[in-house]
């Protein structure tokens, strides 16, 4: 007889139970105290991979907690940066239509080179009203006229461009007037300078002269410091978003959550199983958008950048590496525990969304304001959750590692896991909330279970200790 | 002796707001014992279901005991469930699991031995015909399919108590008897069977014992002989019939 059958032996003999019957191994008898916590151990993680097993069968989960994470980011970036490129190749593309009155006789080199840039096509010279309403019509990008300058110096001239700054040939014509004239009046002021024997060094008294210390690797991280935090909350909500429903209403709407309810898992064990599952693809996702922005976006930027001369080099230290791992842990741990709270009591996988939509948004919303230059990782902000993780993330990929910030931030977010974690189970140990017949939302059940201390509401009688 | 199933004094109170104080059970008797099927016979609303979600430990008693192999299930509720196996309409199978998957689930978080998952599973998915299908996901099975995977689900375990709450709601007239032989072959290996159903033809066909539940309360709880010789009826529904208008006031 093995110890398992021994021990159902004894279990049998205990409640007077017949051996025809014998047969299966009551693990909970005959079982030390010691043995709960590894049988416990045993039970989450048998949910667990139930709970991911079915979750990478279910199309939609798949799709937001790694496709989505995977893909849209990158794709959104390329989309955009490919149309910024491309709306520049149109303007640079396009001739301006430009209409020029009283040329100056002592500046026929002007017109030269007005009539030699490719880019600049003069139109035959009207009266200003019809130029005026052909600019209305879009038929003339720009009217251009020379008057008297105003110091009254005979080969002074003031040029007045007309255009219509809500059209963007327009408004590029009248650039590409000004960057004319601007090139012309330094080649101007250069020759006249020389003429009287004075060097532009000499003529231009206060100069700027600037020097950026910031390598191309310290470019390309601040670059990525400002985009990765904002779409990595986003994308760890995103991962929790659909898990949180599918582990708590899905359940409830599927007929599957009463199923559970009779296996022999304690009721701690299911919850730790189902936040352990949507914090897991919570943090997948995170982790995973990380990784393609990163890795995609100096070949989704080259073309924007090839212009001007810029190279900026996309790589995150190694020793970001873990602190992101980290950060996404945190972060997914948190956003979990917040989303099943919600989810605790919708009933269908509707009900679920729309409970869920307010965190959603709620932990949106500090990230937003991440994005305004000139913020500090302060240990204030290392008290504050999300915007501590995001800050953390945010300073790692740059390179700098403040770590009393750090530290505050992993005590602050485990405290708030721990937390979250406490009264998500509180929650759940009330009978109608459980089994899914309470009818109210969150913050009716606070109010009438929290703040009136209503011992009569429903369920009330069915907590479990 | 302790009896597989005890229960004594059971009762549940629901507060509704239109209603206030339901009591859906008021304190209730009865024992089980191993190798028979025991019939819980009630209209709808009776508290059949309020009954057996009691021992099943998915509701907390509001009253009284309940014991399932010895352990109380308000007190060790997870000593409890490692002794039963549930089957409702209302408990479900996991839609994008397999068969062999939901049975090799169902084994290990019910505590059967690991190294005789396999081997079990193996046993249940040829004893059920479940062969052709075992690995395609249950989404795409048949009812008929779904309903031995089900009953294969509860027993998985081995567990020495089974309840079957309804479980021919539903089912067309071959399901329905191919259940009840089903249930007959588990009453044939030892296991004690709480049955509850309003049907009176599967109660008289398949119950060893049955206890007519009335609003919440048990009304009479006899083998059909003993019934029968009690009322003076033949029929059970005449049987059932007696005892509620007895139990109105009739």
């Amino acid at each position: 007889m093995s110890g398992d059958d021994a021990r159902l032996a004894r279990t049998r003999n205990a409640v007077g139970w017949p051996r025809a019957c014998a047969g299966r191994l009551d693990v909970l008898n005959g079982e030390t105290m010691a043995d709960i916590p590894s049988r416990r151990l045993h039970d989450v993680w048998v949910l667990y991979r139930r709970e991911l097993r079915s979750a990478l069968r279910e199309r939609t989960i798949v799709v937001n907690s790694v496709l989505i994470p995977v893909l849209l980011y990158p794709f959104i970036m390329w989309a955009m940066f490919t149309g910024i490129t491309f709306v520049q190749g149109q303007t640079e593309g396009f001739v301006s239509r430009v209409m020029v009155t009283g040329w100056p006789q002592a500046h026929a080199e002007l017109k030269r080179n007005v009539e030699r840039d490719k880019r600049i096509q003069m139109m035959p010279a009207r009266d200003l009203a019809t130029a005026q309403r052909q600019l209305k019509t879009g038929d003339l990008d720009a009217v251009a006229e020379f008057a008297g300058g105003a110091t009254g110096l005979a080969d002074n001239f003031t040029l007045r461009v007309t255009f219509n700054q809500s059209k963007e040939r327009s408004a590029a014509a009248r650039d590409r007037l000004a960057a004319m004239l601007d090139r012309y009046r330094q080649a101007w002021l250069k020759r006249e300078a020389s003429s009287r024997g004075i060097t532009p060094a000499n003529w231009q008294l206060f100069a700027l002269e600037s020097r950026n210390t910031a390598s191309s690797r310290q470019m390309g991280a601040f670059l990525l410091g400002m985009m990765l935090p904002l779409f990595f909350v986003i994308m760890v909500a995103v991962g929790c978003f659909y898990p949180a429903v599918d582990a708590t209403a899905g359940e409830r709407e599927r007929n599957t959550w009463e199923t559970l309810m009779t296996v022999a898992a304690s009721r701690g064990s299911i919850v730790t199983a189902k936040y352990l599952y949507v914090a897991t693809l919570g943090c997948v996702a995170g982790l995973l958008n990380l990784a393609a922005v990163t890795l995609t976006i100096k070949p989704i930027l080259s073309p924007l950048l090839a212009g001007t001369g810029e190279s900026l080099e996309f790589s995150v230290p190694l020793g970001a590496v873990p602190v992101m791992a980290a950060g996404a842990v945190l972060l997914a741990g948190f956003i979990a525990a917040g989303m099943m709270i919600f989810a605790s009591f919708a009933r269908t996988f509707r009900d679920g969304q729309s409970m869920i939509t307010p965190f959603y948004m709620l932990i949106l919303l500090p990230v937003m304001f991440l994005q305004v230059p000139g913020i500090e990782f302060s240990l204030g902000l290392a008290a504050i959750p999300v915007i501590n993780v995001t800050m953390m993330v945010r300073e790692a990929i740059s390179g700098t590692f403040h770590w009393p910030q750090i530290g505050l931030t992993f005590a602050v977010s485990l405290a708030v896991i721990a937390a979250l974690v406490r009264l998500a189970t509180f929650i759940l140990r009330f009978e109608d909330v459980m089994i899914g017949s309470y009818s109210g939302s969150l913050a009716t059940f606070f109010r009438e279970r929290i703040l009136q201390g209503k011992k009569s509401a429903r369920g009330a009688e069915g907590i479990r200790r | 002796m302790t009896s597989p199933v005890s229960v004594s004094g059971l009762t549940k109170i629901f507060h509704d707001e239109s209603r206030g104080e339901v009591r859906a059970v008021d304190g209730i008797d009865f024992e089980c014992k191993g190798g028979e099927i025991f019939g819980l016979l009630g209209a709808n609303g009776a508290g059949k279901t309020t009954t057996l979600r009691m021992l099943a430990t998915i509701l907390l008693p509001s009253g009284g005991h309940a014991t399932l192999m010895g352990h109380d299930v308000a007190a060790e509720p997870e000593a409890a469930r490692h002794s039963l196996g549930f089957y409702s309409a209302s408990t479900a199978l996991y839609p994008r699991l397999t068969p062999r998957e939901t049975l090799d689930f169902f084994a290990r978080i019910n505590g059967f031995p690991s190294d005789r998952v396999n081997e079990r599973v193996t046993a249940l998915v040829a004893r059920f015909g479940l062969g052709d299908y075992a690995d395609a996901r249950v989404d795409k099975l048949s009812q008929g399919m779904k309903q031995k995977v089900s009953i294969a689900r509860t027993v998985v375990h081995d567990p020495p108590i089974l309840i079957f709450d309804e479980p021919t709601v539903g089912l067309d007239v071959l399901n329905a008897i191919e259940m009840r032989n089903v249930i007959a072959e588990f009453r044939a290996e030892g296991k004690t069977i709480i049955f509850s159903t309003h049907i009176m033809n599967e109660a008289e066909k398949l119950c060893d014992r049955i206890a007519i539940i009335h609003r919440g309360r048990i009304h009479a709880c006899d083998t059909l002989a003993g019934l029968r010789e009690a009322t003076g009826h033949h029929y059970l529904e005449d049987i059932f019939v007696y005892y509620v208008e007895q139990a109105n006031g009739h």
